[in-house]
């Protein structure tokens, strides 16, 4: 069984919509910025990869909720469905949810309500959507979401499923990143031999789903499975026995092999664990596997853009199906030894015949989600 | 064909799934039994000697409790042995918890120390609670439990939320079981929050589909038999399948039964919030452990849980009924005591 993606909307540090997220990536200009979120005084990290969207003079609440209704009404638009999603259910992925908008209460007494912490409140008074789900699942959070979306369909529950994700950098999360980060990055460079860490970005994205054949609209690319488990073997460390196995029951659920991808979009999160663990797996899965696919990951210009940052890993996998067209790794010009071998993307945009893509989310608790997405022709 | 869909959340031809096990972590709450009757009772759950412990050192309070709540969960499922080792099948079972508030005091003091302190004020071991998914991270990796591990953290319905989500994951084939806690913690943040002191609060139940249960002798206490997430109650009430005819025994209310007189008059209603205090993520899950009681308890009919209303962004509706075997017309009173 497969399930088509009817509608797709983005919003990053890098642009406004999915194609303008795409172009900057294939373009490969430097995109960190100084940090401009919290006070730079507090903290050792100096870059961040903001949506520079807050007014002068400081921060506001429910960001994240606003970039969430953007996407979600883009994405609805697209699939030709319209703002009222009263009769369709919206499952969204986060890392943080509206805690940003919890410190600005705490700190500043802005006006902020316990129903603000939850996505559903908005979803409802702007889309009059019911059945709505938050689910605080880290950074694996949308592929999660992703997978649940489809079982819906699967079980009759659903034909149509929005399904996105949002986060905005909270002090909370960007200060302990920073704690715990020995050698501070001042970019996220995910499998160059530089890389020293993560940096936090902010974003959101979205995706219609659909029972298959039954939209109106175009499909963009079908959902072949998604896998998700849990490694419950660190509370924040990678582990690669609960990645393999995430990967293979991905292809088992999509009916493909190893030798069947044709592009990786790296959960990369610039960390030497992560890009040691995640580079180490790929090489085992994908030995013997012919040339193997291309490989990418965009959070070199994104930065980790947390619970959205699998679903705008797999909506620029569409586009990159779409052109034909694989975006470079910003900044990778010496792969660390573990990714020898690996079709990374290095220095402009690849072209290639992309016919299936496989899209990696790993999150803090050791949760992983990985999703194997086809081309519609 | 229409680009929309209705959501049906009852699908009659799905494996039957029943709760096993039950665990409290409740101040006021000896056993769920006790959630019939008037509360807070006497005995329960004791923090201040409860939440000791090596396994519990360097994790954040909501975490401890949930460890606790699971702890007695699965004991009561008989899913582990005298080490306290998890003895089912652990590549395939699910974490499904549900909070609002779990992590909310660690991400507001972070942010007092931060402007106190800067950041190497901070402590490092500070960094899985900054991510709301925590409490569902320390369960899993307690019990190495691989399948699916799912935080909800969706207001006032959150709890029955995770429990429909739980049963999903079995009946969508990704999980052969899962542990659903629902954990609140009592601190000056969620006091500030909600507007009033709250208790701290964890809740477990496992869930299991009813034939697997059934091939290792575990005992049924309850059948998860419909759930919606709707934009009233009587919307709920008809997605759940709640009708007249179903026969509803226990009505587990919030303030979605208080304007609601005229539906399902007859039954009999407990607010378990208006006597423990706001219960917020833990509500459902608390709601599930009280209906396990009373079709328990041989008394008769269905248990019907709500949660949310007008003052909220929907009405969340859970429909337990007795296990499949036992059937309310061929209950005699007084077999489970």
């Amino acid at each position: 069984m497969t399930w088509d993606i009817t509608g797709m909307a983005a919003v990053a540090n890098i642009g406004a919509s999915p194609q303008e997220i795409f172009a900057a990536l294939c373009a490969g200009q430097e995109s960190r910025k100084p940090l401009k979120a919290f006070d730079p005084d507090k903290y050792r990290a100096a870059y961040a990869y903001e949506i520079d969207d807050r007014p002068k003079g400081g921060d506001i609440p429910r960001r994240a909720t606003r970039w969430l209704t953007t996407v979600v009404r883009q994405a609805a638009a697209d699939a030709g469905l319209g703002e009222d999603l009263s009769q369709v259910p919206v499952l969204v992925g986060t890392t943080m949810r509206e805690q940003r908008s919890l410190e600005l209460w705490w700190r500043d007494d802005a006006e902020v309500a316990l129903e603000d912490l939850h996505f559903g409140t908005a979803l409802k008074a702007v889309f009059g959507a019911s059945t709505t789900y938050t689910f605080a699942n880290a950074c694996s959070a949308t592929l999660y979401a992703l997978g649940m979306a489809t079982d819906m369909i699967d079980l009759g529950m659903a034909d149509t499923v929005v399904v996105a994700g949002t986060d905005a950098a909270t002090e909370s999360g960007f200060g302990t990143l920073d704690r715990v980060q020995n050698d501070i990055p001042d970019a996220l460079r995910p499998f160059d031999a530089t890389h020293k860490g993560m940096l936090m970005g902010e974003g959101a994205a979205a995706v219609v789903v659909q029972r298959a054949g039954t939209g109106n609209g175009p499909v963009h690319a079908r959902v072949r499975g998604v896998s998700m488990n849990c490694d419950a073997h660190h509370a924040t460390a990678p582990d690669p026995d609960g990645i393999t196995r995430a990967v293979r029951d991905a292809y088992s659920r999509a009916g493909v092999r190893a030798e069947d991808i044709d592009l990786v979009m790296l959960h990369g999160s610039g960390t030497p664990r992560n890009d040691l663990t995640e580079s180490s797996v790929l090489r085992h899965i994908f030995q013997g596997a012919g040339a193997g696919p291309r490989m990418t990951a965009i959070k070199a210009m994104t930065g980790h853009t947390l619970g959205g940052s699998g679903l705008l890993s797999l909506v620029m996998a569409v586009l990159a199906m779409k052109e034909g067209t694989v975006p470079p790794v910003l900044g990778l010009a010496d792969p660390i030894s573990e990714a020898a071998g690996l079709g990374l993307v290095q220095g402009s945009p690849a072209a290639g015949d992309l016919a299936i893509a496989q899209i990696d989310a790993f999150g803090f608790g050791g949760i992983n989600a990985v999703a194997i997405v086809e081309a519609a022709r | 064909m229409s680009a929309t869909s209705t959501t049906h959340t009852r699908n009659p031809s799905a494996r039957e799934v029943v709760v096993t096990g039950i665990g409290l972590a409740l101040p006021g709450v000896a056993t769920y039994g006790d959630l019939l009757g008037p509360l807070p009772g006497k005995g329960g759950f004791d923090p201040a000697t409860g939440l000791s412990g090596r396994e519990l050192r360097h994790k954040d309070r909501a975490s401890r409790l949930a460890l606790r709540a699971a702890e007695f969960a699965l004991h009561d499922a008989g899913l582990t042995d005298a080490d306290a080792t998890f003895t089912g099948a652990a590549d395939s079972t699910a974490v499904v918890v549900s909070t609002n508030l779990g992590n909310a005091d660690s991400v507001c003091e972070a942010t007092d120390t931060i402007a106190r302190a800067g950041v190497m004020g901070l402590s490092p071991l500070g960094l899985p609670q900054t991510s709301s998914n925590v409490i569902a991270g320390w369960v899993a990796i307690r019990y190495r439990l691989r399948g699916p591990n799912l935080t909800v953290c969706n207001g006032v319905t959150s709890g029955l939320d995770a429990l429909s989500w739980a049963r999903n994951l079995i009946v969508a084939g990704r999980a052969e079981a899962a542990v659903v806690v629902g954990a609140e913690p009592a601190n000056g943040v969620v006091t500030k929050v909600l507007g009033e002191q709250s208790t701290d609060a964890a809740v477990a139940v496992v869930l299991e589909p009813v034939d697997a249960a059934a091939s290792r002798g575990a005992r049924p206490r309850a059948t998860i038999t419909g759930y919606a997430r709707a934009r009233n109650l009587a919307a709920a009430l008809a997605s759940a399948g709640v009708t007249e005819e179903q026969s509803v025994g226990l009505w587990l209310v919030d303030e979605a039964g208080a304007g609601a007189g005229h539906l399902l008059a007859a039954t009999r209603r407990i607010d378990l919030e208006s006597q423990l205090g706001p219960l917020s993520g833990a509500l459902g899950v608390l709601q599930c452990a009280a209906a396990a009681a009373h079709l328990e308890s041989g008394a008769t009919g269905n248990v019907l849980a709500t949660a949310g209303g007008p003052r909220h962004d929907a009405t969340g509706a859970l429909l337990l009924t007795p296990w499949p075997a036992i059937r309310p017309s061929t209950q005699e009173r007084g077999q489970h005591p």
